[in-house]
């Protein structure tokens, strides 16, 4: 397999490579940042609507303790909604694929509930639940479920036809079949469904901190936008980014540990 | 001599009601051990079909298939089969599907490395062990499913066009060395091709089967001296065979 060389020399090229390929992107965004620093003074635009990237920088760094304790607590909801539906789905998305039964009831439940806006529960959780951890956690997971569990079903129920014969042929038993063949060729359409959820845990999070919270970056954003703080807000709003992007991180490296054959991963690698 | 394999009016029909699809049958046809016999037959005439009901995978609508004088009604675990499109898993190298077969039958693998590597010099992949399948081209990966279905030296062995994805001229190669190999176990082989000349070449038996709803019209001796290299090619013997199929798949309109 294709990895990339672990060695220095091998990273610095590889860099350069990067560089070299990404230097339009590079520079449309270096381009952008300065467009929006040097255009709030030169049109004019008062503070208290948008302030350049310049002070955000400043003034997110006086007030860096305060977001790295919101980015705790928003982070805390975002991972344990995410696992908790990773936990509950992947395996109820497998005894639906197999279940007869399952599949003519709870599977067109989900698919039914899949289309209702798992967010407009919100409000409904925290009225229930209070301002608390819980309720983050369980609309982050409402928000992750679905497309983890509809992912599983589909994964574990489109072995092709001609591997299935195969392991017919072979006479292995159900556990031999599910560990040799099953399992390991569900993996791909089961990532797109974790990626897929990774991608909408920290939208679930922030806005149940919007509804109701008195902590988190939600709650960070909303309380600074009122306060006419823009500059703070667009902190809060990188640090939510950030959240995300190391859920992100952590799925693609498990997707290239767990399935490096796959055609998702080459693609990246090549 | 009983046969080794014996369909009595078998039929498949699948699906039911307005849209059943007749595909073939009643088919009588006497298979004996040791025999290479071709099931030769336009696309679409069941070919395929006949052979995954040897194996066991397919159930017949009429009729019955014994295997060794016992009736197939479940999957027949002990010969070997190359499916049509290739069984090989992506997350595995060439040799790792070829003890797929072994461990999903729970064969240790340490005991038959030389065979595999074996197996895969006599079909020219064996730079290739260590590589994944997508690193194949269409025709190596059929080599290497053709070792996958052998690996456990299956005494029956079940070939759905082992040498359809391959250039005409690997074909000629690969088919000669299969000869030489089934010269060697001369275990009973199912042949499935399109190509008259190979199933000629190939067969000590040729079933001609007829289009869609597929029937054996006839069992053809093809008695020619193993092995059937150019020279034999080129004998009037054999191409009188040849003409003979031709003419039949003629009259069907076929070709
Ligand atoms: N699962 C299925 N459902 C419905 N019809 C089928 C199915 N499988 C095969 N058939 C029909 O049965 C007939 C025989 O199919 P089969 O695959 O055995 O043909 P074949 O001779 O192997 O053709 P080819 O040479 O193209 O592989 C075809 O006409 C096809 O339409
Ligand atoms: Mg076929």
């Amino acid at each position: 397999m294709a990895m990339a060389s672990s060695d220095g020399k091998g990273a610095m090229t590889h860099l350069i490579g990067w560089v070299a390929q990404s230097w339009m992107f590079i520079a449309f965004f270096i381009g952008f940042f300065l467009f929006w620093e040097f255009s709030i003074g030169f049109f004019n635009v008062p503070l208290y609507i948008l302030t350049p990237p310049s002070m955000i920088v400043t003034k997110a760094w006086a007030d860096l303790p305060r977001l790295f304790a919101y980015t705790y607590v928003t982070g805390l909801e975002t991972i344990l909604g995410y696992m908790v539906a990773i936990v509950i789905a992947l395996p109820l998305g497998l005894a639906i694929a197999f279940s007869s039964i399952l599949r003519r009831t709870i599977y067109p439940f989900f698919v039914t509930i899949e289309m209702v806006p798992k967010i407009a529960f919100a409000p409904i959780f925290i009225s229930w639940l209070g301002f608390g951890l819980l309720p983050k956690v369980i609309i982050v997971f409402l928000v992750c479920f679905f497309p983890i569990v509809l992912n599983a079903i589909l994964a574990f129920n489109s072995l092709s036809e001609e591997l299935q014969r195969f392991s017919r042929s072979t006479g292995a038993g159900v556990w031999r079949t599910f560990v040799k063949i099953r399992l390991p060729a569900a993996l791909p359409q089961c990532f797109v469904g974790f990626k897929y959820a990774g991608l909408n845990a920290t939208v679930g999070a922030a806005i149940a901190e919007f509804i109701g919270s008195d902590q988190g970056l939600g709650f960070y954003i909303q309380i600074t936008t009122g306060n006419m703080r823009p500059e703070l807000a667009f902190a809060g709003i990188f640090f939510l980014t950030a959240i995300g992007l190391v859920l992100f991180g952590i799925i693609t490296l498990a997707e290239r540990i767990l399935i490096p054959w796959h055609i998702s991963v080459r693609r990246i690698q090549a | 001599m009983q046969g080794l394999i014996e369909f009595k009016s078998v039929t498949k029909t699948y699906g039911a009601g307005s849209s059943a699809v007749h595909a073939f049958g009643p088919v009588s046809l006497d298979i004996a051990e040791g025999e290479f016999i071709s099931f030769l037959g336009p696309s679409g005439c069941g070919k395929s079909t006949l052979m995954l009901m040897i194996a066991g995978l397919l159930e017949a609508s009429a009729g019955t298939i014994r295997l060794a004088g016992k009736e197939v009604h479940a999957p027949q675990t002990d010969i070997g089969i190359m499916f049509q499109d290739n069984t090989l898993v992506p997350w595995r190298t060439v040799r790792g599907n070829i003890e797929l077969q072994l461990e999903m039958r729970g064969i240790p693998v340490e005991q038959h490395a030389e065979h595999i590597s074996s197996l895969l010099q006599s079909v020219h992949l064996a730079d290739f062990a260590d590589r994944y399948p997508f690193e194949l081209s269409g025709g190596m990966q059929q080599r290497a499913a053709f070792c996958q279905a052998m690996v456990h030296r299956p005494k029956i062995v079940l070939l759905d066009e082992p040498l359809g994805k391959l250039d005409a001229m690997t074909r000629e190669h690969i088919r000669a060395d299969l000869q030489k190999l089934w010269m060697q176990t001369r275990s009973t082989v199912i042949f499935v091709t399109h190509s008259i000349e190979e199933a000629v070449q190939l067969s000590t038996k040729v079933a001609v089967i007829t289009p869609r709803p597929g029937k054996v019209e006839t069992v053809i001796d093809i008695d020619l001296p193993f092995p059937r290299d150019l020279k034999v090619k080129g004998s009037s013997a054999f191409i009188r065979h040849v003409r003979e199929i031709q003419e039949i798949f003629h009259g069907y309109g076929v070709i």
